[in-house]
């Protein structure tokens, strides 16, 4: 009897982990439809501004480092209770993407991902935030 | 009276000459534009001073976005002493919870309600000038306003101990001020205040106004937090006075500046302040009529922090 109860317990627990760490499975974001306007946007802050390290670097750590985290790997901290993986700005892939599809999918959103347009009203300083994210490519 | 309605007379000059003189910017830009044929760029405003429109009890010139909601919680504990109160956290608290809305960019109203004295409150912020980043205009100035009343049993507000002259008005309490701050880079914004105090109803041996100077300050320390403090200074003006001084012996004097200085982290939707403050009364009227605690003296600061939440819609 003792035996079979142990059995139960052990059947119970293992039945429980499975479906939470299924429950935790975060699936991968899929293909962004981003309008041809926005895929045509092109960045007014050159590479090298002053204003990447200063106001997209502090614009970024308030806004977007808690999901995307501090190097932009996706490690933040509220990363892991998200249904959707937040993604790896290092990677070759995210950075052959255009300033214009960046934009779109920084500051307009879907599902999980805000829009920040209202946090971030000035367009130059959104455009050094997507400067900022171009400095995390590996 | 006659001096209320001098000082009633000057504020209202002033915030006159101060819309005025913005009309008269606007449209000197407006008519430069029609007599160029090419676009001329328009004036970027610099990003906020402050990153949230509240710091301690003051009010900052930063106001959110239009269609924004913010939700405030401000608590107070007891004043730190020697008593068995463990910092003040076992002591006496106050708490205000209180909901603002932006109508527009540069107007933001607000509802909220205090524990002590049962106060509920209506504010209102109004910005009358934005810095711009060329610095042709180099300072942010905002006016708020905030209308307190206070709740307790109608024989409170008697003003003849039951002999039939109350009236609601007794309960109102008014808070005018004028702010002016200016991000002087990424890591420094400062600001200066000037405001006037009237309560409608107070004891015998008290004032009803009060003229104060406000200055507060952020400082960036790290990517997400900054050190801040702030003070409120009440104007000894002899012309505003009902009662001197050295009217009693054993009335309490309650003209000690209100002074506060803690850390504040901001993220994209929260804004959280913890400190030391000298006075307990969370409004600004209250802190500025009403603080006898001397923050240099022991037992003269309480631990205080805030919390706020935004929603855009």
């Amino acid at each position: 009897m003792k035996t079979s109860i142990k059995l139960a317990a052990i059947i119970c627990t293992a039945i429980l982990f499975v479906t939470a760490n299924m429950a935790m499975a975060q699936k991968a974001g899929g293909p962004w439809t981003i309008p041809a306007n926005y895929k045509a946007k092109k960045s007014t802050v050159k590479a090298g501004d002053a204003s990447i390290n200063s106001i997209g670097k502090e614009t970024y750590n308030k806004h977007c480092k808690s999901c995307h985290g501090a190097k932009g790997l996706g490690d933040g901290p509220k990363a892991a209770s998200m249904k959707t993986s937040t993604g790896d700005f290092s990677t070759a892939k995210f950075q052959a993407q255009t300033d214009g599809e960046l934009y779109y999918m920084s500051f307009i959103g879907r599902n999980e991902m805000p829009n920040f347009e209202k946090k971030i009203l000035d367009e130059a300083d959104r455009w050094a935030v997507i400067g900022y994210i171009r400095t995390m490519k590996k | 009276m006659k001096q209320i309605y001098r000082i009633l007379k000057i504020s209202a000059l002033t915030l006159f000459t101060l819309l005025a003189f913005q009309t008269t910017v606007l449209a000197q830009e407006e008519a430069t534009q029609d007599t160029t044929v090419q676009e001329t760029p328009k004036e970027r405003p610099v990003r906020p001073a402050f990153e949230s429109g509240l710091l301690f009890d003051a009010a900052t010139t930063t106001l959110q976005p239009s269609k924004t909601l913010e939700f405030i919680l401000q608590h107070r504990f007891g004043y730190i002493n020697n008593a068995d109160n463990f910092f003040g956290i076992w002591g006496a608290s106050n708490i205000r919870v209180g909901l603002n809305y932006s109508v527009l960019d540069n107007l933001t109203v607000g509802v909220g309600a205090t524990k002590n004295k049962r106060i509920q409150d209506l504010q209102v912020k109004y910005r009358v000038l934005e810095q711009t980043r060329s610095n042709s205009i180099p300072v942010t100035v905002m006016l708020y306003g905030v209308t307190g009343i206070e709740g307790g049993d109608k024989a409170l507000w008697d003003q003849s101990a039951g002999a039939g002259n109350y009236k609601f008005s007794n309960r109102m309490s008014y808070f005018g001020q004028l702010n002016v701050s200016r991000r002087f880079n990424d890591n420094l914004s400062l600001q200066v205040g000037g405001s006037f105090t009237h309560y409608n109803c107070v004891d015998s041996v008290y004032n009803h106004d009060r003229a104060a100077l406000s200055f507060a300050g952020r400082y960036k320390i790290s990517p997400q937090g900054a050190l801040i403090v702030a003070g409120d200074f009440p104007l000894d003006i002899e012309s505003l006075k009902d009662f001197k001084k050295d009217a009693d012996v054993n009335t309490i004097i309650y003209d000690k500046p209100n002074l506060s200085i803690g850390f504040e982290i901001t993220t994209s939707t929260h804004a959280f302040q913890i400190y030391l403050q000298s006075a307990q009364g969370i409004l600004p009227q209250e802190d500025i009529m009403w603080n006898d605690k001397d923050f240099f003296k022991k037992g003269g600061f309480l631990i205080g922090f805030n919390l706020t939440r935004l929603w855009n819609f």
